[in-house]
């Protein structure tokens, strides 16, 4: 059973968050924890799928936004 | 040659405030869709979206020029929530339900990019996508905000519990939970689930 406060900084792992010490200590107990490397491969996958995840807004909008600040500019 | 390109956010935005358009342009490419994809997630529909990315935009492009802006927070994390409040007024004022309306008729992750896939993986990918984003929606409220503001606001926990007025440790347990529950909902869904397809 994985004690929650270590499963709080698996969360902090994965994105990043997790201070320099802790995460030595973390990446220590990966090695040596078969169920522990389970679950934090497990956070990847999903945390990967979810980054694949984004869609692009229509370049029409995009040219919107930056004509109008150039509007503005122009203005003032 | 574009002198922006490797410029920090922060330095985007001080370039544009004293009159540079092209970091403007630098900064809208870097964050549009992480933006687009935040208010997506919330109204389901593809036409409003854009409305209401244009209109995000548009309001920090305001709150900019006319030296309001805090530079004491991310941008990103700035424009994103900006995008998330516009969202959620959104849906409050037009109290209806969520509904999917494309300009194609095809799924909405349909412009995603995989130049080097397969057509055969190409669409097992955009049929994947789009269901994990329909299982974004059936989370629970708490886990479903976390999971959003962490991963297409850019905010870091502390800045999330500090934002819903929760701890950086319930903020953690409900990503957590959003993270865990999404991997039971894709097994139960028998979506592909093979390691290979989402390799780096």
């Amino acid at each position: 059973m994985i004690k929650t406060s270590t499963q709080n900084e698996l969360i902090q792992y994965v994105y990043d968050e997790l201070a320099d010490d802790a995460r030595e200590h973390l990446e220590t107990a990966l090695m040596q924890d078969d169920e522990l490397a389970e679950g934090c491969s497990e956070l990847l996958l999903v945390q990967r799928m979810l980054n694949g995840a984004v869609k692009s807004p229509s370049k029409r909008s995009i040219d919107n936004i930056l004509n109008y600040s150039k509007s503005l500019s122009l203005q003032s | 040659m574009n002198t922006t390109t490797q410029q920090s956010d922060s330095a985007l935005v001080s370039l544009y405030i004293a009159g540079n358009e092209s970091a403007f342009e630098q900064l809208v490419n870097r964050h549009k869709n992480k933006v687009y994809t935040t208010i997506l997630l919330i109204v389901k529909d593809s036409y409003t979206a854009e409305d209401l990315m244009q209109d995000a935009f548009i309001k920090a492009i305001h709150t900019m020029k006319s030296g309001r802006y805090n530079e004491e927070g991310k941008f990103s994390s700035w424009i994103c929530r900006i995008a998330h409040n516009l969202a959620i007024d959104f849906f409050r004022k037009e109290k209806r339900s969520p509904m999917i309306t494309l300009e194609d008729g095809s799924n909405v992750f349909n412009n995603m990019s995989f130049s080097e896939d397969s057509a055969e993986s190409l669409q097992i990918k955009e049929d994947t996508y789009a269901r994990l984003r329909e299982l974004i929606q059936t989370l629970p409220q708490s886990q479903r905000e976390v999971l959003m503001m962490r991963h297409y606001a850019d905010m870091s926990f502390q800045e999330i519990a500090d934002a819903t007025g929760v701890s950086i440790n319930t903020a953690l347990g409900r990503m957590r939970y959003a993270l865990i529950n999404l991997r039971k909902k894709m097994l139960n869904s028998n979506i592909a689930y093979d390691k290979n397809l989402y390799s780096e």
